[in-house]
């Protein structure tokens, strides 16, 4: 009698990948290979590694959360100090947005990625911090890879820091389709309508199509969170009265600036 | 066969020069069986990357394609295991749909029993791909999930009748 799963066997068969990417992945190993190989050697999907308060003001934005989440801010007021996680501040006219940098493995194969995906691309720099490519997405949302391995997952949040991410964009498609071929994320849909899970990124993420202008809306960790509604309220921000979901209580914030975010007691 | 130390080629130099042949093997035992192409240069990159790790640690006895099938088999079980562990955290914060793909999804392989062992557990999926997919002995299956053979034929029991139970289950739906 023959058993059902030996039709499953799949002998090797080999496929010619990417001309581009095995001249890339021949680059990378030379260089490990002549660097003694301290070459990272875990790929990531786009890890959110750093991610910044993008508002008209950025002074203005650290008065408001410091008061509302304690933040503690550097004397250049660019970054958030003593958190578990990389954030920072900084102002910009013409976006209200949290500003992402995504770990990847292979920056240029990553750049090549973005460009062929619709998206645009500097080359990388190296900055004092890694290698980074500044990038805008195909609905013009601004982004930025960073070739590094990847962080543990964090499993517990202090407060001030962010526990979920959620893009609202226009197309959800439209976002899909890049951050799918881009990182290898996949998707699956939400409880609510053209709101989908992503799967793939440590800190876990929403999609959300529909929206006049993307944007990306982070969910803060805060340990009462009647209290920080409070704060956020006699900080010049709104804040919904705080309501019970199955993962924690939350609030649908606005800052003084206009900037929407959320607080997770979680 | 013992040589004198000095005439063996250094192991990262045979990897180099191995490159352009074991490529296509490695990549397409990954795109076949993962179905995404950037999750299969991802892996790939990881495979050679720590393949050239270990050739610069010394602790390799031989440099081949078969070799780096090997380590392939495992980058690809800790991405199943990463992904499970993702889609986890999800389910208790957003009470996801389970298991249904996006459309528009690249789908490299049609068959039905890829579907349904990508809907599988980590585990589940792991012991089926080493075992029926690569064709492994049960023995070898438990070295690459770090288990003993008796754990592991138990676990092939188990990963059998879920997946039966899945596939029949579709089977019914088409009908």
């Amino acid at each position: 009698m023959t058993d059902p799963f030996e039709d499953l066997l799949e002998p090797v068969v080999p496929v010619d990948p990417d001309p581009r990417f095995a001249r890339r992945l021949r680059a990378l190993l030379d260089a490990a290979f002549l660097s003694g190989g301290a070459m990272p050697v875990t790929a990531v999907q786009g890890d959110v590694v750093y991610a910044s308060v993008w508002s008209p003001d950025a002074a203005r934005a650290a008065a408001f959360y410091s008061s509302v989440l304690g933040w503690r801010i550097s004397a250049d007021g660019r970054a958030v100090q003593g958190l578990g996680q990389h954030l920072g501040l900084w102002s910009t006219p013409s976006h209200r947005t949290t500003f992402l940098s995504h770990a990847v493995a292979d920056i240029s194969a990553a750049v090549d990625r973005v460009r062929a995906a619709g998206g645009t691309a500097a080359d990388a720099v190296q900055e004092p911090y890694g290698l980074s490519a500044e990038c805008v997405d195909n609905q013009g949302l601004p982004f930025a890879l960073h070739q590094s391995s990847p962080g543990a997952a964090q499993e517990t949040f202090a407060q001030g820091e962010i526990v979920y991410l959620t893009m609202f964009v226009p197309s959800s498609q439209a976002a899909r389709d890049f951050y799918g071929s881009v990182f290898g994320w996949t998707f699956t849909p939400g409880q609510i309508d053209d709101g989908w899970q992503v799967q793939g990124p440590h800190t876990m993420f929403g999609l959300h199509g529909g929206h006049p202008s993307s944007a990306v809306l982070p969910m803060y960790s805060v340990s009462d969170v009647h209290a920080a509604v409070a704060r956020v309220r006699s900080a010049g921000g709104t804040a919904t009265d705080p309501v019970q979901m199955p993962y924690g209580i939350t609030s649908d914030c606005v800052d003084d600036q206009g900037l929407r975010f959320y607080l997770g007691q979680l | 066969m013992n040589q004198p130390s000095g005439v063996r080629p250094d192991p990262g130099l045979t990897l180099l020069d191995l490159y352009e042949r074991a490529l296509p093997q490695v990549y397409g035992y990954l795109l076949a069986r993962c179905g995404q192409r950037p999750v299969a240069e991802d892996l790939t990159t990881e495979v050679f990357l720590a393949a050239m790790d270990s050739c610069r640690r010394g602790n390799v006895s031989e440099v081949s394609t078969s070799w780096l099938i090997g380590v392939a088999r495992h980058k690809l079980v800790d991405h199943w295991r990463r992904l499970e562990r993702e889609r986890r955290g999800l389910r208790v914060l957003g009470g996801l749909a389970a298991g249904c793909e996006d459309p528009w999804d690249e789908r490299l392989d049609a068959l039905v029993a890829r579907d349904v062992l990508a809907e599988l557990s980590a585990q589940h999926r792991s012991v089926l791909t080493l075992r029926y997919l690569d064709g492994l002995p049960v023995p070898e299956v438990a070295r690459c999930l770090d288990r003993t053979v008796h754990a592991t034929e138990a676990l092939l029991v188990r990963a059998r009748g879920a997946f039966r139970v899945r596939y029949q289950g579709r089977e019914e739906g088409t009908r």
